[in-house]
C-alpha cells in the first residue's frame, strides 16, 4: 500500500544519510527522504471514491465525495521548503569543493 | 494593533532591505527597535490572522510567556546587532528574517505554522553559521536541521490524521477527550527528536561542536543564546502542554534528559577550547531547562532560560573577540586574558559564578528555587543528577577562571570596545542584582503559560 | 555491499516495519482512504456557505492563500532566505561572467530555444492566473517562468539575465504581500483579511485578494529561482 511504500521511501532516505560521506549524494538522499514524506501526508487525505476538491457545474458540494484538501495545502508547502533547503545544500557544497577540492566530507581538513 | 505586527513589520523590512544594501542594517536596528518598544502597547490574548475563527484559520497566542520571552529575543538581537555593525553588515536581512521567524515561533498557536517558522529560522542559522567560513559543518548543521524539521512534520501529519485540525488549543481538547496515551507515543517521539535537534538536546546535538566551536562574534552569540533561548521558550511550550509525557515514554524522555546534562558536563570538563567548553555547559543547560519544563516548573526555567541566554552573550562575546584578535582560543594560550583587561575579567567572573550557582548572585535564586520544587515533587534522581553537574561546573568553571587570570609565559592582549563593555557591565549587574532582591522574581507564578487556563475553562 | 552499510540498511528496514506496526495498531489512525472528512477541519472548508465566502473554485488555493494565507507567506520567505542565502555564499560583488562548460551549443538550439521560451512563459502565467479555478496557482506558474529563463541559460553559453531587475521585482513583490496583509488589517479588521469582493464562483474575477497575490507569489518564485540559477552558472570574472 503507498503508505508502507512511503513510510519505507522516508527511512532509506534516512539510511542514505548516515551512510554516504559524498555531499551530493547526502544531498539525494535528503530529498528521497522528503519526497518519501510528501507522498505519505498526501497519502493521509485520500477518500475512497472521492474526486478533486474543484467546485465545477457537475461537482458541486452535496452531489460528490471530495477528498481531503488541506493535506495537500500542507504539502505544497513543505515541497517548496524542501527546494530551498536544497538550493542552499548545492551552494554550501560548491562552496565546500572550491575550498577542499573534494566532494567527500571525510577528507576535510576540518575535525568534524 | 495587533501582535501580528511583531512578526509583519520585520518581514516587510527584509523584503525592503534587499533593494538597497547601505541602508539594511538601520532597517534591522529599527525594525528591532519598533518591536522592543510596541510591545508595551499590544493588548494580551489570542489574534486571530485572516479573520477565520480557529481551527479553520491560523491563530497566535500572545499572554505573558510569550512577552517575556520576546523582549529576550528582541532586546539581545538588538544588542548584538549593535554590536556587530561594521563587521557584519551584509547579514543585515538574514538576521531581520531571524527576528521575525523567533517572534513567529514563540507566537504561533497552530502547528503547522510553528514547523513553517521553525524552517525560517533553521535556513537562517545556517546562513549565520556560514559566517564562520567552515562548510563542512554548515553543511552538517543544515542535514541534522532538515532531518529533524522532517521529523517533527512527520509526528505532527499523524496528529492530523488521528484529531483532525492542527490548532494547538484545539488539538489539546480533542486529546483530552479521548484518553488512550499509548496512540500519542509515536507522533509525540517525532516531534520530541524533530525539535530536540535545534534545542541542542543529546543526542542529536553533533552540529553544536563544529558550528559553536569555530564562531565569532556574531554567530556564537545568536546561535548560542538568541536561538538557544527561542527554541527553547516553544519546546518549553509544546512540552507542558501538548506533550504531557507519561510511563514508558516519561522514563525514557528523562533517561535522555539526564545522559544530555551528565555527558554536556563531562565533556566541558574535559575541553580544552574555551569555546568548547561553553557550548557543552550550553548543551547540559539545554538539557536542564528541558528537565525543568518536562516537571511543570514552568517559572523557573523561564528565568533559568533567560539567565543563560545574558550568560552566554558575554562568555560568547568576551572569548569570541580574544580568538578573533589572538587567532586562537585554547585555555593555555589565553592565560592573563584578564590581567589586562580587569573590567572584562570581572564582569565574565560575576557572570561564570553566577551560572555555577553561587550565592549573591541571580543563578543561586533560580537554582535554589527549582531544587525545592523538584525535592516538592519527589524527583530524587533529578536532584541528585543536577547536584553533581553543578559541583562538575564548579571545578571547571573556576579552573578555567584561575587561568585567565593568572599570567602565563605570552603577552595576551585583546582590545574590547566601549560598546561591548557597556554590555557585560549592564548584563552582571542585573545578575547581581536579581541574585540579592528577589521579591520581583517572586511575583510571577507557573500561571504565565495561559493556555492550560484556557483549556481549563473550555 | 561492506558490513557496516548492510547492518546500516537491516537497521533501517527494522525502524520502518516498526513504524508501519505503530501506525496500524493506532487505533485512532484512520486506515488508507477510510477518512469521513466531517471529523476533521476539511468538513468546515467543503461547506457551501464558506466556499461562498471565499469565492474561489479550487478548493486547495482557497486553504493556501486564505485560511492559512500566512503559512504561504512563510513558505515565500523560506524561498527569499535560500536565494538570499545561494547569493551570500555564491555570489560576489566583483564583475561576473557565464561558467565555462565543455559542451557548446550550436545555432539551431540557440534560436529554437528562443521560440519556445515564449510559449513556456506564457503557460506559466496562463497557470498562475487560474490558480483560484483550475490546479496550479503561483507556485508551479513562477517554476515554469524559471525553467524557461534556464532553458535560456542552458541553451546559449553567452547568455546572462538581467538579475538586478529580477532583485527589484523580488523585494517588491514580497513588500506588496506584506502590505496587502496589513491592508486588511487597516481596512478590515484582521492581517491577511479579504477586502476586496468575492464575486461569482468560476469566475476569473472572483475570489478577491486571491488572484492578486497568486500573481505575486509567482512573480516572486520565479524571479528567486532564476537568480538561484544564474548565481550557480557564472562566476568571476578572472581578469
Amino acid at each position: 500500500m503507498i503508505q508502507y511504500a512511503a513510510i519505507v521511501l522516508f527511512v532509506l532516505g534516512l539510511y542514505g544519510l548516515v551512510i554516504n560521506r559524498n555531499l551530493i549524494k547526502m544531498i539525494v538522499s535528503l530529498n528521497v527522504m522528503e519526497i518519501g514524506l510528501n507522498l505519505f501526508i498526501i497519502s493521509i487525505g485520500f477518500v475512497y471514491d472521492g474526486v478533486a476538491p474543484i467546485i465545477t457545474s457537475t461537482n458541486t458540494v452535496g452531489a460528490v465525495l471530495f477528498v481531503d484538501p488541506l493535506p495537500q495545502a500542507l504539502v505544497l508547502t513543505a515541497i517548496v521548503i524542501g527546494v530551498g533547503t536544497t538550493a542552499l545544500a548545492l551552494a554550501i557544497a560548491k562552496g565546500f569543493y572550491t575550498r577542499y577540492n573534494t566532494y567527500d566530507l571525510s577528507k576535510a581538513e576540518e575535525d568534524l | 494593533m495587533s501582535a501580528v505586527l511583531l512578526i509583519a513589520i520585520p518581514l516587510l523590512a527584509a523584503f525592503l532591505s534587499i533593494l538597497s544594501k547601505k541602508i539594511a542594517p538601520y532597517l534591522l536596528l529599527a525594525a528591532a527597535l519598533f518591536n522592543l518598544v510596541i510591545m508595551f502597547f499590544l493588548p494580551e490574548g489570542f489574534v486571530v490572522i485572516g479573520g477565520f475563527i480557529e481551527p479553520l484559520g491560523i491563530n497566535l497566542l500572545f499572554d505573558t510567556y510569550a512577552k517575556i520571552a520576546l523582549f529576550l529575543v528582541d532586546g539581545l538581537i538588538l544588542v548584538i546587532t549593535i554590536l556587530n555593525l561594521k563587521a557584519y553588515g551584509k547579514f543585515a536581512t538574514v538576521l531581520l528574517l531571524a527576528l521575525a521567524s523567533l517572534n513567529g515561533l514563540v507566537l504561533t498557536n497552530d502547528l503547522f505554522n510553528l514547523f513553517v517558522f521553525l524552517e525560517i529560522a533553521g535556513i537562517a542559522s545556517y546562513l549565520i553559521s556560514s559566517s564562520n567560513r567552515k562548510p563542512g559543518h554548515t553543511f552538517h548543521y543544515l542535514v541534522l536541521g532538515a532531518v529533524g524539521s522532517s521529523l517533527y512534520l512527520f509526528g505532527l501529519i499523524i496528529l492530523y490524521a488521528m484529531f483532525g485540525t492542527l490548532n494547538m488549543v484545539d488539538l489539546i481538547d480533542k486529546i483530552i477527550l479521548n484518553g488512550n496515551y499509548g496512540n500519542l507515543v509515536l507522533p509525540f517521539v517525532l516531534m520530541f527528536i524533530g525539535l530536540g535537534v535545534e534545542a541542542k538536546l543529546l543526542p542529536f546535538n553533533s552540529w553544536v561542536k563544529g558550528v559553536l566551536g569555530k564562531s565569532n562574534t556574531m554567530s556564537g552569540p545568536m546561535i548560542a543564546s538568541v536561538y538557544a533561548g527561542a527554541i527553547a521558550f516553544a519546546f518549553g511550550r509544546l512540552i507542558n502542554n501538548l506533550f504531557q509525557f507519561q510511563g514508558t515514554l516519561l522514563t525514557v524522555v528523562l533517561v535522555i534528559l539526564f545522559l544530555g546534562i551528565v555527558l554536556g558536563e563531562a565533556m566541558a570538563f574535559a575541553a580544552t577550547k574555551v569555546r568548547e567548553l561553553l557550548l557543552f555547559s550550553d548543551v547540559a543547560q539545554a538539557s536542564i531547562i528541558a528537565l525543568l519544563f518536562v516537571n511543570g516548573i514552568v517559572i523557573w526555567a523561564v528565568y533559568l532560560i533567560i539567565a543563560n541566554a545574558i550568560s552566554k552573550l558575554v562568555m560568547f562575546l568576551v572569548i569570541n573577540k580574544a580568538a578573533h584578535d589572538t587567532g586562537t582560543d585554547d585555555m593555555n594560550d589565553l592565560q592573563g586574558l584578564f590581567s589586562k583587561n580587569i573590567l572584562v575579567g570581572i564582569t565574565f567572573t560575576v557572570v561564570a559564578l553566577s551560572i555555577i550557582g553561587m550565592p549573591l548572585f541571580a543563578g543561586f535564586v533560580i537554582k535554589l528555587s527549582f531544587l525545592s520544587q523538584l525535592a516538592q515533587s519527589g524527583q530524587i534522581a533529578a536532584i541528585a543528577i543536577i547536584l553533581l553537574a553543578s559541583l562538575v561546573e564548579g571545578i571547571y568553571f573556576v579552573r578555567l577562571l584561575v587561568k585567565l587570570w593568572y599570567k602565563g609565559d605570552k603577552e595576551v592582549s585583546v582590545n574590547y570596545n566601549l560598546s561591548f563593555k557597556v554590555v557585560f557591565i549592564i548584563v552582571a549587574l542585573g545578575l547581581l542584582v536579581f541574585g540579592t532582591y528577589r521579591a520581583p522574581l517572586d511575583k510571577l507564578d507557573n500561571s504565565i503559560d495561559t493556555v492550560a487556563e484556557v483549556i481549563n475553562n473550555g | 555491499m561492506k558490513l557496516k552499510n548492510l547492518l546500516a540498511l537491516f537497521v533501517a528496514l527494522l525502524l520502518s516495519l516498526s513504524i508501519i506496526l505503530a501506525l496500524s495498531n493506532n487505533t485512532l489512525f484512520p486506515s488508507f482512504g477510510n477518512v469521513d472528512l466531517n471529523d476533521r477541519v476539511s468538513g468546515e472548508y467543503l461547506d457551501q456557505t464558506n466556499i461562498d465566502d471565499v469565492g474561489a473554485a479550487n478548493i486547495v488555493t482557497a486553504i493556501v492563500v486564505a485560511y492559512r494565507g500566512f503559512d504561504t507567506l512563510g513558505e515565500v520567505t523560506v524561498l527569499f532566505v535560500s536565494a538570499l542565502g545561494v547569493a551570500l555564499l555564491l555570489g560576489s560583488s566583483a564583475k561576473q561572467k557565464r561558467l565555462e562548460l565543455d559542451f557548446k551549443p550550436n545555432f539551431m538550439l540557440r534560436v529554437g530555444s528562443r521560440a519556445l521560451f515564449g510559449i513556456i512563459l506564457l503557460v506559466g502565467l496562463y497557470i498562475i492566473l487560474h490558480g483560484h479555478l483550475t490546479p496550479g496557482g503561483g507556485f508551479p506558474g513562477g517554476t515554469m517562468i524559471a525553467s524557461a529563463i534556464l532553458l535560456l541559460y542552458l541553451a546559449d553559453d553567452r547568455f546572462r539575465a538581467k538579475i538586478k531587475g529580477f532583485k527589484i521585482l523580488e523585494g517588491v513583490a514580497g513588500s506588496l504581500y506584506v502590505i496587502i496583509g496589513l491592508l486588511g488589517l487597516l481596512l478590515a479588521t484582521y492581517f491577511l483579511q479579504n477586502f476586496l469582493p468575492s464575486g461569482t464562483l468560476g469566475d476569473l474575477l472572483s475570489a478577491g485578494i486571491i488572484p492578486i497575490i497568486y500573481i505575486l507569489i509567482g512573480l516572486k518564485v520565479g524571479s528567486e529561482i532564476s537568480g538561484i540559477i544564474d548565481n550557480f552558472l557564472t562566476e568571476e570574472e578572472s581578469a
